[in-house]
């Protein structure tokens, strides 16, 4: 899963610039807020999952690492 | 006497200076460490060979260090030059190379990019923050290499209010940024308006939502502290999380809000709203762009405690205008009025020979305020434009900046933004020149003709889309484009998306109709919405 999100942020959040998966995605501006919204719309539909704006928080999505380990939170409950 | 910017915090440190000045996620700097350390910092600038009438750059996400770098250089005489951390190098090293750079203020994270900014021919002589850079010709020196320098004050300058304080580059519609330059009087003029304007006190607690390169900062960065108020600086994830950031603006008991409407819209559509306690909330500001009354409405009904105003200016006069939404005004649909012009200031509508209209009727917006910017950094020509002299008693002349905004008086000294006279276009509260943007995608090898235009999305937000005429279709066209934009191009500027065409819609006398352009792009997105 951290292989297909991570992906996803380099192919079309990131313009295919590369991105360790405890990279800070978010402090240093390679994600803006429309690019966040994007890949909440894409988890959703890819996993068949709803994400709910509470979540939408640094702690889930500061990383690929952290959003994996959200992600697999979610579609385990 | 405080004449200066950086008095600001001196003379707040003398009262406050155990209170703090400035905040960033869990830590503080008070008046009294601010002080120091700018002085510090100051006196190691002046080491360098740091003198008045010189431009240091900051090249800093945000972070506690800004506002040292910000005081620091302004002590040392010179004017600070914030650059976007996030803009491509190759942008970033024509400002340097256009403003003549010579020192940099930086940081261990900013590394790479630091490395990359010194490639090739540059200024720059002198990079603050990383020490031991390994490059002949630059000295570098880490952030603790002044501690040891005097604290108690800062280097005698013989700098007056009208040497520059800071320069702002901003979209330029030739393709090179431009440099608004604003002195130590207009700084000061401002923030003392402002603090007045919107009663700022010690007890305040204001956020700094926008980033220091954009003109919002200067609010953020001196009203606050010249009241001896408390500036949070909001980090650059949680402006992109509104969920968090919601949290942040709780936490941190925040009483004046300032940012685009963009930035309050995410926090209404998915910031959690209704689950915190934001009532410290007292005075919303919002501005660089129109706020869509709808989500307004809803902010108003959410913290029916809190003021909101509507606040209008482009970066060359900071504010002149403002528009406190009444409390009882009633929900509408038409859009929210720029409102009128700050005490101290005149404004005047003109047509198109330089004329006053009749009041009412529409034309644009010239303004004269002591906020208003020195002029463009090197831009002879430009300077000459924008300022217009109206001949005045005694022969004299009053100086007003043509905005380039088209607005109408509502009969009662209220101005109603109209839209623009030329092809700027707000995206986010960013400033971009659509023709800077064709100049971008028409510099590539590939591109014989191109047009940008906006469309408006979900949410209303402005995306920037381009359409481009080939000179030969080749493999992979489209993703090349896309990183030449990516690497000329700050973010908000790169189109969302490029149309590969083979002519274009063009009016009777040739040129290109990018209305019909923009038309026929929304009617594809109605279609597929619709399918």
């Amino acid at each position: 899963m951290k292989a297909a999100i991570k992906e996803y942020v380099v192919g079309e959040l990131l313009s295919g610039k590369d991105v360790g998966d405890e990279d800070d995605l978010l402090l240093s501006g390679l994600v803006d807020s429309l690019g966040v919204m994007r890949l909440v719309n894409h988890l959703e539909q890819q996993y068949s999952i709803k994400i709910p704006p509470e979540d939408v928080t640094i702690e889930h999505f500061m990383n690929i690492e952290a959003i994996s380990l959200y992600l697999e939170r979610c579609i385990s409950v | 006497m405080n004449y200066l910017l950086q008095h600001v915090i001196d003379s707040s440190a003398e009262r406050y200076a155990e209170r703090p000045a400035f905040r960033y996620l869990n830590t503080s700097l008070s008046y009294g460490e601010l002080v120091e350390r700018a002085n510090k910092l100051a006196w190691g600038l002046v080491g360098e060979g740091i003198k008045r009438g010189d431009r240091v750059g900051i090249f800093l996400h945000k972070s506690l260090e800004s506002p040292l770098a910000v005081y620091a250089i302004m002590k040392s005489g010179a004017a600070y030059v914030p650059l976007d951390p996030g803009a491509p190098v190759s942008r970033l090293r024509k400002t340097i190379q256009h403003c003549g750079i010579r020192c940099l203020i930086t940081h261990t994270q900013k590394e790479q990019d630091t490395l990359a900014l010194l490639d090739g021919e540059t200024p720059l002589e002198c990079v603050i923050g990383l020490a031991a850079l390994d490059r002949p010709g630059i000295r570098s020196l880490g952030w603790d290499s002044f501690d040891a320098a005097a604290g108690d004050r800062a280097p005698d300058t013989g700098v007056m209010e009208q040497d520059l304080a800071y320069i702002m580059y901003t979209s330029g519609s030739t393709g090179m940024p431009k440099g608004i330059m604003h002195t130590h009087a207009s700084g000061l003029s401002y923030a003392r308006m402002a603090a007045e304007t919107y009663g700022i006190t010690h007890e305040d607690r204001l956020s700094n939502h926008s980033p220091l390169h954009f003109d919002m900062s200067t609010l953020d960065y001196f009203s606050g502290p010249l009241r001896g108020a408390c500036t949070v600086i909001i980090p650059e994830a949680y402006t992109k999380l509104p969920a968090s950031l919601s949290g942040l603006i709780e936490d941190e008991g925040l009483t004046i809000w300032y940012s685009v409407p963009f930035a309050l819209i995410q926090l209404l559509l998915r910031g959690n709203v209704e689950k915190r306690d934001l009532s410290s909330l007292r005075w919303v500001l919002f501005g660089g762009e129109p706020f869509p009354p709808k989500y307004l409405h809803a902010l108003r009904r959410l913290w029916p405690l809190a003021r909101f105003s509507n606040v209008y200016g482009p970066a060359e006069v900071n504010q002149c205008t403002y528009y406190h939404v009444p409390g009882d005004e009633p929900e509408s649909d038409m859009p929210l009025p720029i409102g009128r012009v700050w005490p101290n200031a005149e404004a005047l509508v003109v047509d198109e020979s330089d004329q006053p209209v009749d009041r009412g009727e529409s034309g644009e917006l010239l303004v004269r305020t002591p906020t208003m910017m020195r002029g463009y950094w090197e831009q002879p020509d430009l300077n000459r434009y924008v300022f217009y002299r109206r001949p005045a008693v005694g022969g004299a002349s009053n100086v007003f900046y043509r905005t380039g905004d088209l607005v109408q008086d509502r009969g009662d000294g209220v101005f109603i933004f109209l839209g623009r006279k030329d092809r700027q276009i707000k995206i986010r509260g960013y400033r971009v020149e659509l023709d800077e943007v064709e100049s971008v995608l028409a510099a590539h090898e590939r591109v014989e003709e191109a047009a940008a235009y906006i469309v408006t999305g979900s949410e209303d937000s402005n995306s920037i889309q381009a359409a481009v005429i080939l000179k030969s279709r080749q493999d992979g066209i489209a993703d090349e484009i896309r990183q030449h934009c990516v690497q000329q191009l700050p973010w908000y500027a790169v189109p969302e998306s490029v149309l590969f065409l083979e002519s274009f819609p063009r009016t009777t006398s040739g040129k290109i109709d990018r209305r019909a352009l923009q038309r026929q792009v929304i009617d594809r997105q109605t279609a597929e919405a619709a399918s």
